[in-house]
């Protein structure tokens, strides 16, 4: 066997050139795949982030028949005393926020945009106290300045204020319908703008203090959802499921309903399995061109020897170790060609993940599910480049099995004429 | 030693049928330094074939050392040539990426032998064919008189009764195609292998001490030479 190992790697050498392209095709298969899987696994975790840090919250509360109907924004569906509600919360140990959302009018004015306009717009109405414990717009902000409690003021978007035109200082007016149905309309300054990481808020958010929404729009009190903020390491289910029986416990006069952000965000969660079967079909093809490549290589290192090998045979070589000579050479490609695959893998991932790729130009104004707004970066993965090595030494090894098969079912005469 | 009884031995081309040997029969003495000469065609490579038990035949019979090696399956068939049986090729049919040392050597490690008896037979048969000091030689770098003495060293380094050589001085000069039948006759007069050799070279056939003359897949002549 010794021998059989030995000749194995000096047949390596024979075909210098040959044996690196082949290794380079592996390589590149292997790198591609570390780099494709660090990208998807960063763009997953930075997504899953951003959706918990500005979207949804860990977990959330609603009035039990909120979800059904939240599309509409209804604020007569709402969670009453709903600052009495957080404070139970916060008695119970979660961190807690009220927010209360609804859709109406932006109306424009041409004495600050230059003309006049109006846009369908989703306004956020948060707890200036409570809200950047349980979100993360602390550090987002990049002009004017946050909010204050009670004043007629609202924060945007960074690409809402650019689509829109506004600055710090603009007035908008929002035309909406109060809790009862009457019509209410809010002139409102924009005390700051914030770029929030994630895009699809940072392409709508509008922002203004609960009590001042509360009072235009004749809330007493209420709240449409209560968020709570978890630990990243949190099981959410189990802690929603927590949570729903503490707000079980309280006396309140409605049904009360905890989500955690896998439940809300289940179209993400099925557009990102989506994602990676599809990613995953593009880097199995990856791996089956390597596998052709190394396989064609192989047929051709053994059609060249068919007449040494009909020489081996004669003199008495098993077709056992006939098969495992090319099977260990097969591999030995698979080998150099999976270090220096990880090697460059590793490299790309280090370039992925420190630098990343600035997919900015086109996040602005295209949603492609993920919720990063336009650097890409990477994770490492040490399942997956594990993986990658062995797979690709694997499958080099295995691709040899067939045509060392056909070319040991040729008789020994055959092979002693072949030209 | 070598029984040859009766063989048929026929090929398909396409959809004709080529009678290569048509009923030979022949018995070869341990010693004996015979070549099998005749025209192309004539079946000299399909007998040794047979002989070195690396084609099958369709009618009769072949026994070596009272083994019938024509009835022996694949398996058997290998592990009879890999310890009774070298062979000598036209084109010597060395390893490229091997030292004319490990081209020999390699032999020897198909067959149970300690690895420093393997480089003390390597390196005697080497200098018995003249290539000592070449043991690091790739066959790249050695003439074809050279290649084809590393050859006949690989042939005989795990000590075959038999040694068979197909055409063995077919592609070397005639200066260098008598220094290597010279070589082969001095190992078989020193260890007294048996050498079969096949050949249609005039000068090759004068060196044998049997001649089997073959026509059309038959023998024509069979005579015994002092």
């Amino acid at each position: 066997m010794k021998f059989v190992i030995s000749l194995a790697f000096k047949n390596l050498t024979r075909y210098k050139r040959r044996t690196l392209i082949t290794a380079g095709a592996i390589a590149f298969g292997i790198m591609m795949f570390i780099m494709v899987d660090s990208m998807l696994g960063g763009a997953e975790y930075e997504s899953v982030r951003n959706l918990k840090w500005y979207e949804t919250a860990s977990v959330r509360i609603y009035n039990e028949g909120y979800w059904e109907e939240r599309h509409q924004t209804p604020l007569d569906i709402n969670i009453p005393e709903g600052a009495s509600v957080v404070k139970k919360l916060e008695e119970s140990g979660y961190t807690a926020s009220a927010r209360t959302v609804f859709s109406g009018d932006m109306i424009l004015n041409a004495e600050d945009f230059g003309e006049d306009g109006n846009l369908s717009v989703q306004v956020t109405a948060i707890d200036t106290a409570k809200d950047y414990d349980v979100f993360h717009y602390g550090d987002t902000l990049v002009d004017g300045r946050f909010l204050e409690p009670n004043e007629e003021a609202v924060l945007l978007g960074s690409w809402l204020a650019e689509d829109i035109g506004a600055e710090v200082g603009y007035w908008i007016t929002i035309i909406t319908r109060g809790n009862g149905g009457f019509y209410e309309a809010m002139d409102l300054e924009i005390a700051g703008i914030v770029n929030c990481p994630n895009p699809n808020v940072n392409r709508t958010l509008i922002m203004m203090p609960i009590e001042t929404a509360d009072y235009y729009l004749a809330m007493e009190g209420a709240a449409t959802e209560i968020n709570i903020k978890l630990p990243d390491n949190a099981d959410v289910e189990a802690e929603a499921a927590e949570i729903q029986k503490t707000i079980n416990s309280f006396d309140s006069s409605v049904k009360l309903r905890a989500l955690d952000w896998k439940y809300m965000a289940s179209d993400y969660l099925a557009m990102v399995e989506a994602k990676r079967g599809g990613t995953g079909i593009v880097l199995f093809l990856i791996f089956i061109i390597a596998a052709v490549g190394i396989s064609n290589t192989m047929l051709m290192a053994i059609y060249e020897r068919i007449r040494e090998l009909g020489m081996m045979r004669s003199l008495g070589m098993s077709d056992g170790k006939i098969r495992a000579s090319f099977v260990i050479e097969a591999a030995g490609i698979g080998l150099i060609g999976s270090i220096l695959g990880v090697i460059l893998g590793i490299l790309a991932n280090l370039y992925v993940i420190y630098i990343g790729f600035d997919l900015g130009f086109f996040m602005r104004d295209m949603d492609i599910g993920f919720r990063i707004q336009s650097v890409m970066r990477g994770i490492w993965n040490i399942d997956t480049i594990a993986g990658a090595f062995f797979a690709g030494t694997l499958i080099s090894t295995l691709v040899a099995f067939i045509p060392t098969g056909r070319a040991l079912k040729m008789d020994i005469p055959s092979c002693l004429r072949h030209q | 030693m070598i029984k040859i009884d009766n063989v048929v031995k026929n090929y398909e081309n396409g959809e004709t049928e080529v009678k290569a040997l048509r009923g030979v029969s022949l018995n070869i003495e341990k010693g004996e330094f015979t070549s099998i000469a005749g025209p192309s065609g004539s079946g000299k490579t399909t007998l040794l074939n047979l002989i070195g038990c690396i084609d099958r035949l369709d009618q009769g019979e072949i026994t070596i050392k009272n083994e019938a090696v024509s009835k022996m399956n694949k398996v058997e068939k290998t592990k009879f040539r890999r310890k009774n049986l070298g062979f000598v090729f036209q084109t010597y049919n060395l390893i490229p990426v091997l030292s004319a040392y490990e081209n020999v050597a390699f032999v020897l490690s198909l067959l149970d032998v300690s690895e420093a008896e393997v480089k003390q037979r390597t390196m005697d048969i080497l200098k018995e064919v003249g290539l000592e000091g070449m043991e690091n030689r790739k066959p790249s770098k050695l003439s074809g008189g050279q290649q084809q003495r590393v050859a006949i060293a690989r042939a005989l380094v795990k000590k075959p009764e038999i040694v068979l050589a197909d055409e063995p001085t077919a592609n070397l000069d005639s200066g260098t195609g008598e220094e290597i039948l010279k070589l082969m006759k001095e190992m078989n007069e020193k260890h007294g292998t048996t050498f079969i050799f096949s050949t249609h070279d005039k000068m090759v056939m004068d060196y044998a001490n049997r001649l089997v003359m073959l026509h059309d897949g038959q023998i024509q002549s069979d005579e015994s030479r002092s």
